[in-house]
């Protein structure tokens, strides 16, 4: 009983004018949608993916980021001296980092932005063995020198290799390496030496946070035990992956529900669209519907042919929606991450989960804009067929 | 002028006391009064009467797409006027093949798709049913336009394709509502001489209403109607 889908698609076909505009409308809806969506996994990827499961993170009790935690210089040797931390030798393998935020012009658009910094020593490179300089060299400890990360380069006046900028009023910094961390939020950092970071921003004697490498991720349990069970350093410790995550929940949901709701609203327009087209091109084939139910072709059948005639549209514009939106990925994105109050840059991340989403979602818009249609062509009596 | 039915012969159709009323404006309308009417198997029979005389909807009728407001109408031995819609719509496809004046194909499948589609309500396999499509389109001379779209094709073969998908699934009955109306002379003489050789050749009964004398003088019998009665 079913009619075939070559009638469907050439039916299309024939009515290729107002096909292709109501495809387009839904297409646009999925490319907003999708684009929405890679960028939110964008988010996610690039904070989530500076986490390593065997680091921890210390911050004082209550912040929820670097740039809010102070932890004392003291505090800095206790927590590293716990069990659980891995040892490179001698040395506990830790890292005491100071974070703050400077404001920046812009290059290629007016006003500043902010630019996280990030006072490292030695310790930093050995507890993130990704970070590798790309151009340059690393800077030097103790010299007014910077690293800036690979998304940063070039987008901020100062920012780029053999260029300085004002870390302070009057302490210019210059440009001397610029590295990258597989993708990770570090990219849209400066790294700075952190003593000439802490001089330059009185911050003498504390840090941001404690970075540790521990034995296992399993040990991290204990260690966070240790850490928070003593009262006098009003200490927390975090996974650093869990860190990240949530650092970057708060965007990447907001860039989720803001790009899905346009999406909705743009959907509800592409929605009537798709059904205006199919309202009238059932007006227009009348007859042929009422000689197909004259032949035997029951309601339910004519349903599901105009049914799966709204779906096969709305399947076309969702493909052209999506390879357009795939186009997105070569795309960067700035945009203030709202935990460091700092500029990070993102990619637009296509996923295979966010194609099939888009395209379940262009099918429901056929579905939902085709139904009303398709049960006035189910309707069509068979006297329709003798009708001039 | 009706004619008297052969009552020797087997009675395909039969109906008794048939009636049709449509309610127009708070108004209900006669169409058809109290008809009664016997068409022979294998007969080729005409409708006949003046604009809104009943005959389409009599074929209507008939051809179970629509029901009378009272009244019996058996068709081989099976009443179709209490059949709900679903039914009547399953019984549709196995017993009556239809030709309308304006061909009614469907213009996105070529011929053979277009006289396939009956098909697709029974349970012939897809190979099957592309043989009996071409069958049916060599039977009424189209077997170099199988591929063609009905855009490419003169009225008259349009018709000859709506035959063949008429006779597709070899109904009991045809039902022909003005099949000659939008042809020229000479196309119109070749569907008449073409429902002829179906009705002698293969014993299909045919029923054609038209307005045409000369298509009419084609048929074995023909029955005129006026305001929803038979003429005398």
């Amino acid at each position: 009983m079913i009619i075939p889908l070559r009638y469907n698609l050439r039916s299309l076909f024939v009515r290729r004018a107002t096909t292709a505009a109501t495809a387009i409308g839904i297409a646009l809806v999925v490319f907003v949608l999708s684009s929405a969506l890679m960028l939110s996994e964008g988010v996610r990827r690039t904070l989530g993916s500076a986490g390593k499961a065997d680091v921890a993170i210390v911050l004082r009790k209550g912040s929820s980021a670097e740039l809010e935690s102070g932890v004392e210089d003291p505090q800095v040797a206790l927590v590293k001296a716990m069990p659980g931390v891995r040892r490179a030798g001698a040395e506990p393998a830790g890292s005491g980092e100071v974070v703050v935020v400077i404001a920046l012009e812009k290059l290629g658009a007016s006003g500043v932005t902010n630019v996280g910094v990030r006072g490292v020593l030695e310790a930093a490179f050995t507890l993130r063995p990704d970070v590798r300089v790309v151009a340059g060299r690393r800077a030097a400890p103790g010299a007014d020198e910077a690293m800036v990360g690979i998304r940063l380069r070039g987008r901020m006046k100062g920012l780029d290799l053999g260029q300085s900028f004002e870390l302070k009023k009057n302490r210019p910094v210059q440009v001397v390496g610029v590295f990258d961390d597989g993708g990770s939020a570090h990219e849209s950092e400066v790294w700075v030496d952190r003593e000439v970071l802490r001089s330059s921003f009185g911050r003498e004697g504390s840090v941001s946070s404690v970075r540790v490498r521990l034995d296992s991720p399993a040990s991290f349990e204990a260690f966070r035990a240790n850490v928070e069970q003593d009262k006098r350093l009003g200490l927390m410790a975090q996974r650093e992956t869990a860190y990240y995550e949530k650092q970057s929940e708060g965007t990447s949901l907001f860039i989720s529900v803001l790009g899905s709701l346009v999406a909705f609203f743009f959907s509800l327009g592409a929605m009537i669209g798709a059904m205006n087209t199919m309202y009238a091109s059932i007006a227009n084939r009348q007859r042929e519907i009422g000689t197909m139910r004259a032949l035997g072709f029951s309601r339910t059948s004519i349903l599901f042919c105009f049914l799966v005639e709204a779906v096969l549209l709305s399947l076309a514009g969702g493909a052209l929606g999506a390879v357009l939106s795939l186009a997105m990925g070569s795309v960067r994105f700035s945009m203030i991450n709202f935990a460091s109050f700092s500029e990070v840059v993102f990619r637009f991340e296509p996923t295979p989960q966010i194609l099939a989403v888009s395209l379940v979602v262009s099918m429901a818009m056929g579905v939902l804009g085709g139904f009303l249609p398709a049960v006035r062509a189910a309707r069509t009596s068979p006297l329709a067929a003798m009708r001039g | 002028m009706t004619t008297n039915v052969d009552r020797t012969a087997e009675v395909l159709i039969r109906i008794r006391g048939v009636t049709k009323d449509y309610a127009r404006g708070g108004e209900v309308v006669k169409v058809l009064e109290a008809l009664d009417l016997d068409v022979n198997r294998g007969s080729f029979e005409a409708l006949m009467g003046p604009s809104g005389s009943g005959k389409t909807t009599l074929l209507n009728l008939i051809a179970g797409l629509d029901s009378p407001t009272s009244g019996t109408i058996e068709i081989d031995g099976q009443r179709i006027d209490r059949m709900g819609e679903g039914a009547l719509a399953k019984w549709r496809s196995n017993h009556v093949g239809f030709i309308f004046q304006s061909y009614n194909l469907m213009p996105v499948l070529t011929a053979v798709e277009n006289v396939e589609l009956p098909l697709l309500l029974t349970p012939v396999r897809a190979s099957e049913r592309r043989k009996r499509a071409e069958t049916a389109l060599r039977v009424v001379g189209l077997a170099d336009r199988m591929s063609h779209y009905p855009r490419q094709l003169s009225g008259g073969q349009e018709q000859r394709v709506a035959i063949a998908r008429a006779i597709v699934i070899d109904p009991v009955l045809l039902v022909a509502d003005e099949p000659t109306g939008d042809l020229d002379r000479q196309s119109a003489d070749d569907v008449l001489t073409l429902l002829d050789r179906l009705c002698k050749e293969m014993g299909k009964t045919i029923l054609m209403v038209t307005h045409d004398p000369a298509a009419a003088d084609r048929a074995s019998l023909t029955h005129h109607l006026d305001k929803g009665r038979f003429r005398a």
